[in-house]
């Protein structure tokens, strides 16, 4: 197995190197090395199956959900290796968040669920959540379409709404990154665009990961692109560069839509 | 899709809704129709008793009603008698109105044909005094003929069972009570001089088949208390009572021939209200006193709290009062209903245990002298016109009301009022207790017990099945839980009593220090292994298997409890944990027990709540709890915080659902709590539940009887009770369901 691409990046925040990953025995990752710039936008592109979420949930362990997950090489956060059974795991993922494909705000109040983070922390004071619930709702674009019904339940908000509560929630805990995992895919054009333009603002604080099978919206949101396909990574650079002058063969025909 | 597909399809769905809605109405009548059943029997409990005026003489007899001593019928309500004082007996039948027989009595001891005074004992016997101060005891006896050809025709006779002489001082008394008994005649004279004599004749057989009788005559003066208004001898001649016009009761003990006692003289009435009239109520333990004032009190013997050792006569129940003085007593030989007439003429029947009034008889013309039949369904009164009447006594259930069922009662031989449940006895003049009050007890004690034995294991059966293993290991051990569910409960009760109940008896210290050791050993456990747990070795060991390594742990335990248990009960309890709890405690072990049941019932719960309890801890759909641990959360913290409260109406249903087959749970309990209904909260007794008492007691229960109606009763109380279980459950679990709604 070749090793492909890897693009220098100045400091980066996150680091894989030579990962491999096991579903009970298939190999799902192969050799993956790749640097996530610092508070940049960075876009996983590839086919369906290719290991995109795969990769995604290596950086906060969330794979350690999956049972028969057997992962070799390394991934740094900073300097720390994650891939350590002594790491922890509760850490890293308050370092690491994570929004999903799908909005999953807990049968709660809008502010239970974005305190969450805090309260299983054990910060019980109230003005201290009440402020970061506000601090977080406002990032994530929601304050002022929930601030009258802050302790009405989640469930009864948009599907674009729930999906920026999830992002409010991932942000109230102050991680350096955010994984998102298609966070647009079930979401309107008009919720899809609210969503980029946070994207957008969040680079400025976050460094963010996103999946996404958009091609224009890696393209608008990203700085950088990595192309996944069967498990290695095609390719890693800009996402200029990856959008008009791709190296690869399989980018190109990918990002024009000729397969996958 | 063509249109005739169509077409087919929205056949089948209408088809389907007919058919769920039909069965969903179907099964919502038949509920409400077994309901109904039930409570058609048990209604009839609270009918009044109702006396039917049934037949009165048309034409004033032909006797005197001034001579007539007493009067009496018989139990097919068609015979009347009179007793006049020239001691004839008159039979009238009722059907035509027409004297169909006369007895005139032999005079004992060459006596005048004279009766002074007679006075009615047990229906139809009579104590009579005659001229001469001879007495005598006389009984009605009808008996029933059966023809082939013709209906039966009612044949009558009078025995007499006892004699006794004129009395050697001369003196003649103002009234007698006499007994015959078992060879034992017992005579007591009321005198002109207030003094009571008592004559007692015991006959005695040999061994060699010699008679010989023993007469004693003893003089009683009660010296206190003012004039005797009346004395009364129990039926065997054991116990004489006197009341006075100061209002005194005094009671004598006569076991002994020979030997008078005086064990009770007490003022019964604050106000010195006059007594008038006594008598003892069927089962001879109770005595009823009728007073000047109309009042109608019940009294027995009942161990005062200065000193156990004794019994003293004391008020025990107030039946309703009559406007004038109370003249005549006559207690029914069924139950414990009470006949009273007052001065007024008016007849009032009561019930003593129950107090209740039952009705009350007020012909135009007052009666003067009143009997029941013996079997109590009917009463005869001479009016002061001369004329007879006679009522039928129709249903009621006298001895049922909300007071007995629910309230406490003071029973005969009970010291204090209290809820009991006894519905049968080993004599007809058993005094029945039906009191619901225990039973309910029962069936919370016993679910409460199970229910605090089985709630924490099947929740955290099921939260460590659902979150902690693997699926693999969950798809092993749910069927094996829920194959538990369908073990019959008759197999359950069967080996919790006989095999486990004998086991726990024994090795009782042991397992109540288990309760202690085995999560001792479990947190000592889990302490040791922290440092192992991230050696290589372990790491191999798969999520969900770590419960394997628990297993020696548990054995280990199991041991070490028994070795402790005996060792603590050697020291503390001298080595008999049993002896100990009886003697210092004060308490009784009983073998069948809220241990066992609690172990019986729970094996039958415990299944029901796990299995609804996993369903629904696995139903949280994965992406809360992902989203939990993506924010950094523990396991237990996702648990805690995110799976639970989604579970929590289910959990809750699941609880309820548990506690409905606790309560209603009849063959475990039946078998293995002993049946014994008691009202103690100790964990060592058993109890007595209302779905078992259904069970055992039911195939005893005359049909229609009270004893029938209370059973139907407790049945329709048992619903009751499960269904505002059941509603409250569903209140609360539609409030967490909203609450912790998980889709819109
Ligand atoms: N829990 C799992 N157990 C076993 N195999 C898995 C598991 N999750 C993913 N895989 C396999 O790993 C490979 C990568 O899956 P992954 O979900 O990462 O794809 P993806 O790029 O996110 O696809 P999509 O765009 O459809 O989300 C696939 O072949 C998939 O079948
Ligand atoms: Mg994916």
């Amino acid at each position: 197995m070749t090793q492909l691409v890897t693009s220098v990046i100045e400091d980066p925040i996150v680091r894989t190197r030579n990962l491999n990953l096991y579903y009970s025995g298939a190999q799902a990752l192969f050799n993956i090395s790749m640097d996530f710039p610092r508070n940049q936008v960075t876009a996983l592109i590839g086919p369906s199956g290719c290991g995109k979420s795969t990769l995604l949930r290596c950086l906060n362990r969330m794979n350690d959900l999956i049972i028969g997950v057997t992962v070799d090489g390394s991934i740094l956060l900073e300097d720390i290796e994650l891939d350590d059974p002594d790491l922890d795991v509760v850490e890293l993922r308050r370092q690491v968040g994570m929004v999903f494909q799908k909005s999953n705000p807990f049968p709660n109040t809008i502010f239970e669920n974005v305190v969450y983070g805090l309260r299983i922390a054990g910060m019980n004071n109230r003005e201290e959540l009440r402020v970061t619930c506000e601090r977080s709702l406002q990032q994530a674009g929601l304050w002022d379409e929930v601030k009258d019904r802050l302790h009405e339940s989640a469930l009864g908000l948009s599907g674009g709404q729930q999906q920026r509560l999830c992002i409010a929630r991932a942000i109230a805990i102050n991680p350096q990154v955010v994984l998102m995992d298609e966070p647009c895919s079930a979401l309107d054009p008009r919720s899809t665009a609210r969503i980029e333009d946070l994207i957008a603002e969040l680079r400025e604080q976050y460094t963010i990961v996103i999946v996404t099978h958009n091609m224009q919206q890696a393209a608008r949101v990203s700085d950088y692109t990595g192309f996944l396909y069967e498990g290695v990574l095609i390719e890693f650079g800009l996402t200029k560069k990856i959008f008009t002058k791709p190296n690869e063969k399989q980018t190109e025909d990918y990002i024009t839509g000729r397969f996958g | 899709m063509s249109a005739e597909y169509r077409k087919r399809v929205k056949r089948w769905d209408r088809i389907a809704t007919w058919v769920i809605t039909g069965g969903g109405m179907a099964v919502i009548a038949a509920v409400i129709l077994i309901l109904l059943l039930i409570v058609r029997v048990a209604v009839p409990l609270f009918e009044s008793q109702e006396a039917r005026k049934f037949w009165g003489s048309s034409n004033p007899s032909t006797i005197e009603p001034d001579t007539v001593l007493a009067v009496g019928m018989d139990d097919y309500l068609e015979t009347g008698v009179l007793l006049d004082r020239a001691g004839r007996f008159t039979f009238v039948n009722f059907a035509d109105d027409s004297t169909i027989g006369e007895i005139v009595l032999e005079p004992p001891y060459e006596s005048p044909s004279e009766i002074l005074a007679a006075i009615p004992h047990h229906g139809l016997g009579y104590s009579l005094l005659w001229a001469n101060g001879a007495a005598s005891f006389a009984r009605v006896v009808f008996s029933r003929d059966h023809h082939v050809d013709r209906p039966p025709t009612t044949a009558f006779r009078v025995d007499t069972l006892a004699e006794f002489a004129p009395p050697e001082d001369g003196l003649i008394p103002i009234r007698t009570v006499t007994r015959y008994h078992d060879g034992r005649a017992t005579r007591a004279d009321l005198l002109h001089d207030n003094r009571i004599r008592v004559t007692q004749e015991v006959e005695e057989t040999d061994l060699f088949g010699n008679v010989s009788r023993d007469s004693h005559v003893s003089v009683l003066d009660p010296a206190v208390g003012g004039e005797i208004a009346d004395i009364f001898v129990d039926t065997e001649g054991l116990a004489l009572f006197a009341g006075t016009k100061d209002g005194y009761l005094m009671r004598w003990a006569m076991r002994r021939v020979g030997t008078i006692e005086l064990t009770d003289s007490l003022l019964a009435f604050e106000n010195n209200r006059a007594i008038s009239t006594l008598s003892m109520v069927f089962g001879d333990v109770s005595l009823a006193v009728g007073d000047e004032q109309g009042g109608m009190t019940v009294w027995f013997p009942v161990r005062p709290d200065y000193d156990p050792q004794r019994r003293v006569l004391s008020h025990i129940h107030t039946l309703k009062s009559h406007r004038g003085p109370v003249t005549a007593i006559s207690p029914s030989q069924r139950t414990k209903s009470l006949l009273s007439l007052g001065a007024d003429g008016e007849l009032h029947m009561d019930h003593m245990t129950s107090n209740k009034h039952l009705f009350g008889l007020r012909p135009e013309s007052p009666i003067r002298k009143a009997a029941l039949s013996s079997r109590a369904n009917g009463i005869i009164g001479l009016d002061d016109a001369g004329r007879l009447n006679v009522w039928a006594i129709e249903g009621g259930y006298p001895e049922a009301t909300w007071g007995t069922l629910f309230g406490k009662v003071w029973y005969e031989n009970y010291d204090e009022p209290a809820f009991v449940w006894q519905s049968t006895g080993a004599t007809n003049a058993f005094e029945p207790k039906t009191s619901l009050v225990p039973l309910v007890f029962g069936s919370f004690k016993g679910t409460l017990y199970a229910m605090l034995y089985a709630i924490p294991l099947a929740l955290f059966g099921a939260i460590y099945t659902s979150q902690f293993t693997t699926a693999r290991f969950r798809g092993v051990i749910k069927p094996a839980v829920e194959v538990m569910a369908a073990l019959p409960s008759v197999v359950i009760g069967f080996l919790i009593a006989l095999w486990l109940a004998p086991i726990v008896e024994v090795h009782i210290m042991p397992f109540a220090v288990s309760l202690a050791v085995f999560p001792a050993c479990f947190l000592i456990f889990i302490v040791l292994w922290q440092p192992f747990r991230n050696l290589k070795l372990a790491r191999h060991i798969e999520r969900g298997y770590e419960f394997i390594a628990f297993i020696p742990i548990m054995l280990l335990a199991g041991v070490a409890a028994y070795f402790i248990g005996h060792f603590v009960e050697d020291m503390l309890f001298a080595g008999d944990f049993h002896r100990w709890l009886f003697e210092d405690a004060g308490r009784n072990y009983d073998q069948r027990n809220c241990i066992i049941i609690a172990f019986g019932l729970g094996f039958a719960v415990i299944p029901i709540i796990f299995s609804i309890t996993e369903d629904s801890l696995s139903n949280v759909p994965q992406r809360l709890t992902a989203a939990s641990m993506a924010l950094g959360a523990t396991r237990w913290q996702t648990v805690w915080r995110v799976v639970l409260p989604s579970a929590s109406p289910c959990i809750f249903a699941a609880i309820m659902i548990g506690f409905g087959r606790a309560v209603g749970e009849t063959m475990i309990v039946l078998m293995a709590t002993g049946n014994t209904p008691l009202m103690e909260w100790s964990i060592f007794t058993g109890m007595r539940t209302l779905s078992a008492n259904i069970a055992v007691e039911i195939p005893e229960a005359p049909v229609g009887g009270t004893l029938y109606r209370i059973l139907f009763l407790s049945a329709v109380l048992l619903f009751i009770l499960t269904s505002i279980v059941n509603t409250a459950a569903e209140l609360v679990r539609q409030y967490l369901r909203k609450r912790y709604a998980q889709f819109q």
